[in-house]
């Protein structure tokens, strides 16, 4: 099932949560809503599992529209941020409860709804905890009952919110294989809300990157990633130099070209600049501060005038360059990216 | 428990705190619980027993049990609602709604039972009309109905506010979206989530309404037989310093109260297991 | 587009949870209120001030005030006292001390004030060993304070043993650790930390002791200008079928509850925020 998005709008007294917001999902679909908190990512999930009412603009599904359809009629599963299993139900009736609510013609025999259950928890892997209470299972396990309890209707969309959010590293890692396996498997639409942008480059099949109730860009992981349509997306993906084209008018000539008034920005990813010994055309003087090896590569911080620039560096190439702190060395953009500078630049959650 | 070793008190300081509030509450609460029984046994069981079987005694414990248990399911369902619509919705006006909702625990229960005398009593504003329809409510079953009723409603709807404003609302959301209809979601959910507290606050509501004076002795009349509950039974009959069958009614209650407490204790000790649970199960570390 | 957003809500129920809280509210609370108010309302404020101030009335008032404040006084001294062994100590039999505790609020005021009278009574239990002290408790205002610090005592203890429960052990370490003797931590440290929620459970006592009745007319002797208190006053002139004089009495009663209302939201807002602007 499709998801189509048009024009909605949410406010909440006088803060607007999300602004003329426009979006469609094609069936079959992983689709990561991106965005620091309080971007309107999770009220649009929340308006699109019919929890929340837009104050303008329509949703539809497979091209019906279904804004004015109650949540219980959607046949969404959502799968909330701290779960919401019902305490004092076991792991096997929690599971049930979307089937045996339904209407007597439509619910399922007990010995189906028996079957359903346990494949279902078969295909979490958690069959052997049929019989516990919630509050006996870890974050992870909990998570994955939320997700099983969700599939029970057997639901055409797939709604997550911070799916992974209160997890641990490494049982976070596990579950995001595990959702896009279980996604390819399933034949669903799905669409899950996060503020980590690992998270939705590794999972998704498209990002919508999310600021203040509007959205930035939407794409492929890799297109988000490696073409940012906006200064908000490049800072909120991934690290990023910033250098202001006044002072770096060679820079800007390295880039795009295209603002040659001086009013613009350059973005340069740390691992989109190289070292040179020597000078070379448009490069950038600067002065080596501190060298260290993280792991498999070299992050190098260095002082152009006043301004800190951050540089990585495989281990190979560091190891040709040999660098030494207060060493003189040029700067050599591979990409840069050119914005016109006429906002001021905004806080981008978890840029540097 | 935890252990305060550290920085504990001096032994006889901690012996001599104990000792004054031990010292305290057995010569304050522990004394006057244990002299209801005593002078009520005071000219024998049987004359004990007597007095239980008088047919005024038997009447006030009837009359008793009825406005109780006519007054506790309007109450259970008021506070259910009250606390329905107060935690798990945003309106205007919500703050005020609270304030009206403790308004009788401050209210004395004199002034009480008085409101409802000035609606509906022979000089009152709905007075005329109801002697006109020969229809009683003061001095009679009605206003003591009316007079507890005002007294307990905040019972129930005290404890559910905060525990269900504790729980939020992700579970019956949960519910909801998986497809169940609104009485689903409050049989299988919301009720099985609240049971405990809701019980407590019968409990403490049904201790109020079968021991409630100032206000039903406003509106009841004491007519004998007709509107005596029985803590006005036990004020007629010690002012006649008939002690024995005042005390002997006295002692019921005293039992009710006993009753009470052990009930309590029971459902605070299930309340705290379910509070455990409660923060056992949620999430480990909290996002944002 | 636009919608209407309040008439979609996810949860249901809220106009029927929310409209049978109204109606209820309503009957049992306002429109009684606004007799009251409207009964009022037919004297004029100086008739009014008349009733209210009377010698019987204000002496009333003195008794009632005076020994609500008395109760709440000796509630709140011993109060902290049962608090802090309940919380800190342990010895046998706690659990069943702790539910006795909540006694005053399952046993029926009449109940307490019957026995009360027998016990303090000149030939009672205690009274008996009082007397040759010169000392009256029953029929005498002092019957009053005993009564009204029986019915009010839970309320100080059971405001103050979560507060003493969540002092941090770590605090009153490190006021040893900086030197503190142990009275000094306990003057300077403990008894600021609990001192709001003290004050809420002393308000909380008085404020239920002013509108008691039950216990305390066995106990009282009820003479008028010395041991009357408001309520029963209001009963008596009930009786006597001046409605009117009643009404003044209750209004002024009722103000006061407001007030201690008021007071009392006052009073925990305080106690929850006053150091929230250093905490964040």
């Amino acid at each position: 099932m499709s998801i189509e998005i048009k024009n909605v709008v949410k406010r909440f007294g006088s803060f607007v949560a999300l602004d003329d917001i426009s979006l469609d999902i094609p069936t079959g679909e992983l689709v990561a809503l991106l965005g620091p908190s309080g971007c309107g990512k999770t009220t649009l999930l929340r308006i699109i599992a019919g929890m929340e009412s837009a104050d303008a603009g329509e949703v539809s599904f497979s091209g019906q529209e279904a804004t004015h359809l109650h949540a219980r009629d959607r046949n969404v599963g959502f799968v909330f941020q701290h779960y919401a299993l019902f305490r004092h139900m076991t792991v096997f009736e929690n599971v049930a409860f979307g089937l045996r609510v339904k209407a007597k013609k439509q619910r399922p025999a007990e010995a189906e709804i028996r079957k359903r259950v346990m494949d279902l928890l078969g295909l979490v892997q958690l069959d052997w905890l049929a019989d516990r209470y919630p509050s006996q299972l870890s974050g992870g396990q909990r998570q994955r009952i939320a997700l099983a309890r969700a599939l029970a209707v057997e639901p055409k969309v797939l709604l997550l919110d911070e799916p992974f959010g209160a997890l641990d590293t490494k049982v976070r890692k596990e579950l995001r294989r595990w959702l896009r396996r279980l996604h390819d498997e399933m034949h669903i639409s799905s669409v899950f809300v996060t503020h980590d942008q690992e998270e939705a480059l590794e999972v998704a099949d498209r990002v919508v990157v999310m600021n203040h109730g509007r959205i930035e860009q939407i794409g492929s992981p890799d297109e988000v990633y490696s073409n940012p349509a906006s200064p908000f997306v490049y800072q909120f993906l991934g690290n990023v130099n910033v250098f202001h084209n006044r002072l770096h008018g060679e820079w800007a000539d390295v880039g795009s070209g295209a603002e040659a008034d001086g009013k613009a920005l350059s973005f340069v990813r740390p691992h989109d600049i190289d070292i040179e010994h020597a000078p070379v055309a448009g490069g950038l003087e600067a002065q080596v501060q501190d060298v260290h090896a993280i792991g498999p590569v070299v992050r190098v911080e260095l002082l152009h005038g006043s301004e800190l620039v951050e540089v990585e560096l495989t281990r190979e190439r560091a190891d040709v360059l040999t660098l030494s702190n207060g060493q003189r060395v040029w700067l050599k953009p591979r990409q840069v990216k050119v914005f016109a500078a006429e906002s001021p630049l905004e806080e981008a959650g978890s840029g540097i | 428990m935890k252990a305060h070793r550290a920085n504990a008190e001096p032994r006889w300081v901690r012996l001599l705190l104990t000792g004054i509030a031990l010292g305290f509450l057995g010569l304050f609460l522990g004394l006057p619980l244990i002299a209801v029984f005593i002078e009520a046994l005071a000219a024998g069981v049987p004359a004990y027993l007597a007095a239980l079987a008088d047919s005024e005694a038997r009447h006030a414990i009837m009359l008793t049990l009825l406005i109780a248990l006519i007054v506790l399911p309007f109450n259970i369902l008021f506070g259910v609602a009250a606390a329905w619509a107060i935690a798990r919705f945003e309106f205007r006006g919500k703050s005020l709604l609270v304030t009206l909702i403790d308004l009788p625990f401050a209210v004395s229960p004199v002034v009480a039972g008085m409101l409802f005398i000035l609606l509906f009593g022979a000089r009152g504003l709905f007075g005329p009309w109801l002697s006109d329809h020969d229809f009683r409510i003061i001095f009679a079953v009605p206003g003591m109905v009316l007079a507890t009723m005002f007294i307990t409603f905040p019972f129930v709807a005290r404890e559910l506010i905060p525990l269900m404003q504790s729980q939020g609302k992700d579970e019956e959301e949960a519910a909801v979206s998986l497809g169940a209809s609104g009485w689903q979601m409050f049989w299988r959910v919301t009720l099985p989530n609240i049971k405990w507290g809701l019980l407590y606050g019968v409990i403490l509501a049904n201790a109020r309404a079968m021991g409630e004076f100032g206000a039903v002795s406003v509106v009841s009349g004491h007519i004998r037989g007709e509107t005596n509950t029985l803590p006005l039974h036990v004020e007629i009959l010690y002012n006649e310093y008939n002690a024995v069958g005042a005390f002997a009614a006295a002692s019921v209650l005293a039992l009710l109260a006993l009753v009470t407490l052990v009930a309590k204790s029971i459902v605070e000790w299930r309340m705290q297991k379910e509070t455990e649970m409660l923060e056992a199960s949620l999430p480990p570390e909290k996002t944002e | 587009m636009h919608m209407n957003n309040k008439s979609h809500r996810v949860l249901p129920g809220f106009g029927l949870s929310l409209g049978y809280t109204l109606v209820y509210l309503s009957l049992l609370v306002l429109i009684p209120l606004s007799a009251l108010l409207l009964k009022a309302g037919s004297l004029s404020f100086s008739e009014f001030w008349k009733i209210a101030t009377a010698p019987q009335a204000l002496s009333s008032y003195r008794v009632t005030f005076g020994s609500s404040f008395a109760a709440a006084l000796i509630n709140a001294f011993f109060g902290l006292i049962v608090a802090w062994v309940l919380v800190r100590y342990p010895f046998p039999g706690k659990r069943f001390v702790d539910a006795l505790v909540d006694l005053p609020f399952a046993l029926p005021t009449a109940v307490a004030g019957i026995t009360l009278a027998t016990i303090y009574a000149g030939n009672g239990w205690i009274g008996r060993h009082l007397e040759p002290f010169g000392i009256q408790i029953a029929y005498t205002p002092n019957g009053i304070v005993v009564a009204l610090a029986f019915i009010s005592l839970p309320f100080v203890v059971r405001t103050l043993q979560p507060v003493i429960e969540d002092i941090e052990a770590e605090v009153e370490e490190a006021a040893a650790m900086l030197g503190a003797t142990r009275w000094q931590t306990f003057a300077r440290v403990i008894f600021p930390a609990i001192f709001p929620a003290l004050l809420t459970g002393f308000t909380l006592a008085f404020s239920r002791a002013i509108g008691e009745f039950g216990s305390v007319i066995f106990i009282a002797g009820n003479m008028p200008m010395v041991s009357e208190i408001t309520p029963l006053l209001i009963i008596s002139k009930l009786e006597q079928q001046d409605v009117v004089g009643a009404t003044a009495l209750a209004v002024v009663m009722l103000v006061i509850s407001f007030i201690m209302l008021l007071t009392i939201n006052m009073l925990q807002w305080w106690a929850a925020n006053r150091h929230k602007g250093a905490r964040t």
